[in-house]
């Protein structure tokens, strides 16, 4: 069986490209991608665990299931607003949003 | 190298580069296809770990549902402009990539120099396991996430449509 250290390095890898992902892209659609990769490496984490971790059971995949499903909803919502967004702002370049900032 | 190892190897390689492809294409059709080629990728290393029924999960949500989710985003906003122009925050950017790479390291030093027993045998769970763990132990979480998606699926229907004025 692959060690599990080499799954924890695939899942911090992914999760490190996707924060780069939302810290820099300004196209809306690729922030929100990377944000679904990030969640499916903290997904990778737990099935991990729940597999060959030192205290292996099923509770790591029960939770996994809930992250996937929370991650359905904030995407489907998440590109609702951003429907919207383009609507009434005719852009969805992330520095044409800054209304809010001081 | 056992067989396992060389499919890990495999997939691992295929899910960071298209995760990087995502970060480098120029239109935003063929990032939304390597997304998929990532997620893809992802639910066979679920199935490398014995978790088949993660990994239908995946192939089915992400895979089926958010990538067409967000072929449809893509399509009713801006998908012919490639780019917006050059970047005027190029100071944020090479510090959120410093950032991130330390970060990366941090954690890679954390993970290599921790102390995890190897659970000689895998643990496999069955979808019959958890079923019975998520109507058993998680009940009130699984109405919770029920709850969610109905209010997710209003919201978005709520939030997306025109203004009738």
């Amino acid at each position: 069986m692959v060690s599990i250290t080499l799954f924890l390095a695939l899942a911090a890898i992914l999760f490190c490209i996707g924060l780069y992902g939302v810290l820099t892209r300004r196209h809306l659609v690729i922030v929100l991608a990377s944000i679904e990769l990030m969640l499916n490496a903290v997904n990778i984490n737990l099935v991990a665990f729940s597999a060959i971790g030192p205290f292996a059971n099923i509770t790591g995949q029960v939770f996994t299931l809930f992250v996937i499903t929370v991650a359905a909803a904030e995407a489907a919502v998440a590109l609702a607003i951003l429907i919207a967004l383009y609507r009434n702002r005719n852009s969805i370049d992330v520095l044409k949003h800054d209304l809010l900032r001081w | 190298m056992n067989a396992q190892m060389f499919f890990f190897i495999v997939f691992a390689l295929i899910a960071i580069i298209s995760a990087v492809l995502i970060m480098a294409l120029e239109r935003i059709a063929h990032r939304v296809v390597a997304m998929a080629f990532s997620f893809f990728a992802v639910a066979a290393i679920y199935f490398l770990l014995g978790a088949e029924f993660i990994g239908i999960v995946q192939i089915m949500v992400y895979v089926g549902a958010i990538t067409i989710l967000f072929v449809f985003g893509m399509m009713m906003t801006e998908h012919r402009n490639v780019g917006f122009g050059p970047d005027p925050r190029k100071t944020q950017q090479i510090l959120g990539f410093v950032g991130v790479g330390f970060l990366l390291a941090f954690m890679l030093y954390a993970i290599v120099t921790a102390d995890l027993p190897n659970s000689g045998e895998p643990y496999v769970g069955s979808a019959e396991i958890i079923g019975l763990e998520l109507y058993g132990h998680y009940f009130i979480a699984f109405i919770g996430s029920a709850f969610l998606l109905t209010s997710a699926l209003i919201g978005a229907v709520v939030i997306a449509r025109k203004e009738a004025d």
